[in-house]
């Protein structure tokens, strides 16, 4: 800055969008989407728990099976359900945004266009499930 | 015209006089057809000459006059004041320091859109004499819509990770950075590729989708975000080509 430069205007502090985060119903249900990770994760939790049990062997899958049964696992359960259903319904309606009819100036993939959505969450979901599977034990 | 008396709670701040931004309260005689944006000028013209706010052409395309009317960020010119019931709350856009008033600092927005380089940017310009760039109505309806953006800020008044991550490039520089990224004539992907692809970039984008909720010309920056972030990550799972830096 030179010796005849102005000296810079005070500001008052930049101010939160109004209503964020709850107080206003579309950040309540951006905040909402977002606190589905929590629940998804729990459910994964359950699911990791699960099929470790399944490889174990039956009285583990059994012993599994009895403590889901519990009503607090079961309303968790439901919770979870709720949260995941949420999750999709949400992003099914803002993911609509994602296909474009042509993504960037380089030239159009040999993909057809609803294969360029649905593979990178086919490719997601894939590497979840072999993941999940290796750590049951039902792979390697 | 019958006049409506209408009650307006308006944010004032004066550097040196007010240590923190307060309300202050103003009864106006509203004519039916008046937008907010009148009734500030009437304050200002009539009332309290101190108030400061930004405006320009009172038609909804220069993005002056934008501001938070009732808690929503809007362009005061195009807010018909009977559209409002009860008192009407009047403040400067958020997620933006307060320079005096209604009058917020902008200068961390335009340096966000210089960031993008929005221009088209071509590896080796024709000759004058080769004549023109040529573009089909195809190619120009790809981002169009991402070209009717008039700076107002009102995505960025809006954005909830803005609140949380003030370096957060944001809604309306990545529009505009995907919008000569799709024009046919431009080269320069590239070299929005490290800004757009940075920690602040489009990564930073939790898709809250209030952006495109309260843009007042239709622009979709929430869409232009996603669709940023589908490109990289193709090229980064080589199902597009990476993109060469210049």
């Amino acid at each position: 800055m030179s010796a005849h430069a102005a000296p810079r205007t005070p500001t008052a502090p930049a101010r939160p969008p109004s209503g964020f985060p709850v107080g206003f119903y579309r950040y309540r249900n951006y905040i909402l989407f977002a606190a589905t990770s929590l629940f998804m994760a729990l459910g994964c939790i359950g699911l990791l728990e699960g099929l470790h049990a399944l490889g174990k062997g039956e009285a583990a899958w059994n012993g599994f099976l009895a403590r889901m049964a519990r009503p607090h696992n079961l309303v968790l359960s439901v919770v979870v359900l709720g949260f995941t259903l949420y999750f999709v319904i949400r992003f099914a309606w803002v993911g609509r945004k994602i296909g474009a009819g042509r993504i960037g100036p380089v030239p159009r993939p040999p993909l057809p266009m609803p294969l360029l959505g649905v593979a990178p969450i086919g490719g997601f979901v894939t590497v979840w499930l072999v993941l999940l599977a290796i750590l049951g034990g039902l792979l390697l | 015209m019958e006049l409506r008396k209408v009650k307006f709670e308006v944010l004032r701040f004066r550097p040196g006089q007010d240590v923190e931004p307060v309300f202050e309260t103003y009864e106006v005689d509203c004519m039916e057809d008046w937008v907010v944006l009148d009734a500030l000028n009437a304050i200002k013209d009539d009332i309290d000459p101190t108030l400061s706010h930004r405006w320009s052409c009172r038609m909804g395309v220069c993005g002056s006059c934008g501001m938070l009317v009732n808690g929503r960020p809007v362009l005061t010119c195009a807010a018909f004041v009977r559209n409002y019931s009860g008192t009407i709350r009047v403040e400067p856009l958020s997620n933006f320091p307060i320079v005096r008033d209604l009058v917020v600092e902008l200068d961390s927005f335009v340096e966000k859109i210089r960031s993008v380089k929005p221009w088209i940017i071509r590896k080796l310009e024709k000759d004058v004499g080769e004549g023109e760039y040529r573009q089909s109505p195809e190619q120009l309806e790809e981002f169009k819509q991402f070209s009717m953006c008039i700076n107002c800020a009102l995505c960025y008044a809006a954005c909830p990770v803005l609140a949380n991550e003030p370096e957060f490039v944001g809604p309306a520089a990545i529009a505009l950075a995907h919008r000569y990224n799709l024009d046919s004539r431009d080269e320069g992907n590239a070299e929005r590729f490290p800004v757009l692809d940075s920690h602040d970039g489009v990564y930073a984008c939790s898709f809250a989708n209030e952006c495109s909720q309260v843009c007042p010309k239709h622009v979709d920056p929430a869409m232009a975000i996603q669709q940023a972030k589908l490109t990289d990550f193709l090229e980064w799972a080589r199902i597009l080509p990476k993109r060469s830096f210049t």
